[in-house]
């Protein structure tokens, strides 16, 4: 019993710790890829390659004055941040990273906590998020965070009704909610989902790029209307912590999800000897993590109505039909 | 400047008989009777197809019992005339023409600010620059230079200091009158009476406004009901200051107006003052004049490309058109000596000669540039999300072009071909071959796609001007250094005594001008841009007015937002392109 909750806690706290860790350092991948991008260095000066520029950057944040304006609801405000960071390391928590294995008899799976519910939690996930947006816009005191929140509201609701439908073809095919069971049925198959389920991963790759606020979804943010929109009242590190929850932590959590879905997980030739299912899904992992900054440093932003139009009007049609069509094949052949 | 053609000044003179004509060479105006002046103008809109509004202004003659004369400039899009009309104000009113153009507005908005006269009829006749409450009319004549010293300004570190007398630093205490925030708070509330849910502030300082300016949205949701804009916060009183100058003095201030295409701004004005002062300009310098003023344009709108992108979140663009701009940087610093305000052009000519491998550098940029522009293009021009944030959105119409006295890009991206390069070519313009791209819809997409057309005609511009400066002997003269109002460049004046007493003479009594009047305009990256010189044969002149693209630009602004959300203001705050430097001046 007690071995089990100390495995339990080992488990949160590599997750914990690789989470921040890669959070951190996926700021320093950004910018890198940003600069690249951009015909310029990235950062260079911190360290070998600037690789110590997280670290610095951490320090300056930490360090920072905390200002909080006058006629802030400061309760509400110190709370937006917890229901920011806590979901997007909850969703951590469905993930599998690998096949279960045993080590001293003792059968050890490489998830948090293995529930036959593990999708359902990531989308309640997403939407509890969205608190942490609208209670930083509301408790700021701010015209411009106020605006950024309620544009990033009636995004999220449009979407999650979206993402719900877009993943449903594949917990049909499936026949589970666990992620672990969607994993071990694609590698049973032999065939990835997104074979047969090409249309619901484009869908969740706007739904992705819709929850985490990336570009072209970034209207929340909107530097050049709202100066950064809800959190443009948040400073130092409690600035810092809202786009390692949205940008890094979220993008990384629905980018695993996504590799769960529809790359097959862990799945993938035997090369790297016994670590080969981890190092495979890490690749996967980033190679969406990659395209998404790709995206971000390439494309102009929607305008809010636009956004929520296109999920409405197109992308919520083509997910039911998706869904249908699914249903009847699925029905059909089994 | 083609002005009135001399059958329709005849026709019109038989119509009104006590219209007064004066007629100079570079401006010809008519001086209409207080009873009469809003029928004639309006017969010259209607009937003589006048429909194009330039410009408004006021110059102040306190020795005078009417005291201050309005000067309204206008512009006949389908015979290419221009004409000025000007009346005197009666107990310092005018009547407002706004109901005739609406571009008025703004206009005698700054008359009222900077004069005092009073406009009739005018629907929300505020301050324009200044703030409400401040007491005096800074462009009328009393007014000095320096202003009135009335406000005690001690020095903060004195104050901290506890010391009162005497002041350890050598500098007045004493200092003209700055606003105050209840100042400010009631210039805001004078502007805009809030009729929706909120009011949301953009400025004086905001990463969207592209420089200091302050709109003010009245929002309903997202939707906007109303918006004004605060101008003002760059208002340095360029037309005070050059009352005050010689005229190659004021060369420098030009720079500063619009800072982004300082070279167009010296063009603009040094060819104003040649017209008044009758100087030719030798070839050479007309070419180096014209290449330059293209790198400029270039220069200048891929700063607004940058900008523009970034607004909509293309975050990469800004950064590539930042590199292609510091190699236009590099080229003209090589030349000129500055990067930003140049001061380059002489009247009379250019500064320096071109410096050895400009031309080679600049083939090599051009030679590149066709290929950055594809560039651009891939990444914008067919973009979904680019199309749906700009197409159809801010539509300007051709009529309201005419009514607001828009110019540039902006002009032209609503299909009217107004590009003063052509209809009134100056430096080497006539000279060279290039088409005047124009937009079919007027909405920000169009106003896109008009900018970066016109690069490439610029490119073709610059090879052009780089394939005539080639073949010109090195030792052509690039000043025009025999006029006596020319100064000459510094190392004759270091060997030869002639060029040093004459440069002396200038240096120390100006050009002597001669009396008269010049509207002389100039095709800026912006707009055109305008020099209105009044002269009372002295040298300086006795009012400047400067007619700002950018600010009749900006000035349709409040009209096409109504109904568009805050993500529209942006797109179409981007396409109109204002540089604070100049519409404040």
């Amino acid at each position: 019993m007690i071995i089990d909750v100390l495995i339990a806690l080992g488990k949160i706290a590599v997750v914990l710790l690789v989470g921040l860790g890669l959070g951190a350092y996926l700021t320093w991948v950004e910018r890198k890829v940003a600069g690249h991008i951009q015909a310029r260095m990235g950062p260079s000066v911190v360290g070998p390659f600037g690789l110590f520029q997280p670290i610095a950057d951490g320090v300056k944040l930490v360090t920072k004055e905390s200002i909080i304006p006058r006629g802030a609801d400061v309760p509400v405000y110190y709370l937006a941040l917890i229901l920011a960071l806590v979901p997007s390391f909850l969703i951590f928590s469905v993930v599998p990273f690998g096949p279960s294995f045993t080590v001293f008899g003792r059968e050890i799976k490489p998830i948090i906590s293995d529930v036959n519910i593990g999708l359902l939690i990531v989308f309640a996930m997403g939407s509890i998020a969205v608190y942490g947006t609208i209670f930083a816009g509301w408790a700021s005191n701010s015209k411009y965070a106020f605006i950024g929140s309620l544009r990033k509201a009636a995004v999220i609701v449009s979407y999650e009704v979206v993402l719900g439908f877009a993943v449903l073809g594949v917990i049909l095919i499936a026949g589970s909610l666990s992620t672990v069971e969607i994993v071990n049925s694609q590698i049973e198959k032999g065939i990835w989902y997104i074979v047969y389920q090409p249309v619901a991963f484009i869908l969740y790759l706007f739904c992705m790029l819709a929850e985490s606020g990336r570009v072209p979804f970034d209207i929340q943010e909107a530097e050049a209307e709202l100066v950064t929109g809800y959190n443009v009242e948040y400073g130092g590190m409690r600035f810092g912590l809202f786009p390692l929850a949205e940008w890094y932590l979220n993008v990384v959590g629905l980018s695993a999800i996504a590799v769960v879905l529809f790359f097959g997980g862990w799945s993938g030739p035997h090369i790297f000897g016994p670590l080969s299912p981890y190092i495979w899904f890490l690749v996967k992992t980033f190679a969406l993590v990659f395209f998404t900054l790709w995206l971000h440093w390439t494309l102009p932003r929607f305008q809010a109505k636009d956004i929520t139009d296109i999920a409405w009007k197109i992308l919520l049609p083509i997910a039911l039909l998706n869904v249908v069509v699914t249903a009847f094949v699925v029905y059909l052949f089994s | 400047m083609p002005w009135i053609s001399k059958e329709r000044e005849e026709r019109i003179k038989n119509r009104y008989k006590d219209v007064n004509i004066i007629r100079y060479e570079h401006a010809v105006s008519f001086e209409v009777g207080k009873d009469a002046f809003k029928d004639f103008l309006k017969y010259l809109k209607d009937e003589e197809g006048f429909k194009h509004f330039v410009d408004l202004t006021c110059i102040d003659f306190p020795d005078r019992d009417e005291r201050f004369q309005g000067v309204y400039t206008l512009y006949n899009p389908d015979y290419n005339e221009r004409v000025i009309v000007k009346t005197w104000a009666h107990n310092g009113r005018l009547p407002t023409v706004t109901d005739l153009w609406p571009g008025a507005k703004w206009g005698e908005r700054e008359a009222y600010d900077m004069f005092g006269v009073e406009f009739e009829g005018h629907e929300n006749l505020k301050r324009m620059f200044l703030w409400e409450g401040y007491p005096h009319f800074p462009l009328r004549k009393d007014f000095p230079l320096e202003g009135y010293k009335e406000e005690e300004l001690p020095s903060l570190t004195e104050v901290l200091a506890g010391r009162e007398d005497p002041p350890s630093h050598d500098f007045e205490l004493v200092h003209t009158k700055i606003a105050t925030l209840e100042d400010i708070e009631r210039t805001e509330r004078a502007r805009l009476k809030k009729k929706a849910q909120l009011v949301l502030n953009w400025g004086p300082l905001h990463p969207g406004t592209h420089g200091t300016i302050w709109f003010l949205f009245d929002l309903e949701g997202e939707e906007v009901v109303q918006c004004d804009v605060i101008l003002g916060q760059l208002h340095r009183g360029m037309e005070k200051i050059a009352e005050h100058l010689h005229y190659f003095q004021f060369l420098p201030y030009t720079d500063r107006m619009d800072y982004i295409s300082a070279i167009c701004n010296e063009l603009s004005y040094v060819q104003a003052v040649e017209k008044l002062l009758g100087i030719e300009v030798p070839e050479k310098a007309k070419y180096i004049r014209t290449m330059f003023a293209e790198l400029q344009r270039i220069n200048s709108h891929l700063l607004w490309l940058g900008t523009g992108a970034l607004d909509l979140g293309a975050l990469t663009v800004f950064l590539y058109a930042f590199r292609e701009r510091e190699k236009i940087m590099d080229i003209i610093e090589g030349n000129a000596g500055y990067r930003l305000t140049t001061a380059f052009l002489r009247i009379g000519g250019v500064h320096y000669d071109l410096a050895e491998g400009t031309l080679d550098v600049v083939k090599a940029f051009v030679k590149d540039f066709y290929g950055r522009l594809k560039e651009y293009h891939s990444l914008l021009t067919r973009n979904r999300i680019w199309l749906r944030r700009t197409k159809d959105k801010g539509i300007i119409t051709k009529e309201d072009v005419h009514a607001y006295g828009l110019s540039g890009p902006v002009a032209r991206g609503s299909g009217v071909p107004y590009d003063l390069r052509k209809l009134e070519p100056y430096a080497a313009y006539d000279e060279v071959d290039f088409d005047i791209p124009v937009g079919e819809v007027g909405d920000v997409y169009d106003r896109y796609l008009v900018r970066m057309e016109e690069m490439v005609q610029s490119l073709r511009i610059i090879e052009q001007c780089v394939e005539k400066l080639e073949k010109l002997p090195k030792s052509a003269p690039y000043i025009n250094k025999k006029h006596p109002a020319v100064m000459s460049p510094k190392q004759d004046v270091f060997h030869d005594l002639e060029d040093m007493v004459k440069n002396f003479r200038i240096v120390v009594h100006g050009e002597e001008a001669p009396p008269g009047e010049v509207f002389s305009s100039a095709e800026n990256p912006r707009g055109e841009l305008g020099f209105f010189i009044h002269s009372k044969g002295d040298s300086r002149p006795y009012r400047l007015r400067i007619r700002s693209g950018a600010l009749y630009n900006l000035s349709i602004f409040p009209k096409l937002i109504q109904g568009g959300s805050i993500a529209d203001a942006i797109a179409l705050l981007g396409s109109l392109d204002p540089v604070v430097g100049e519409t404040d001046r």
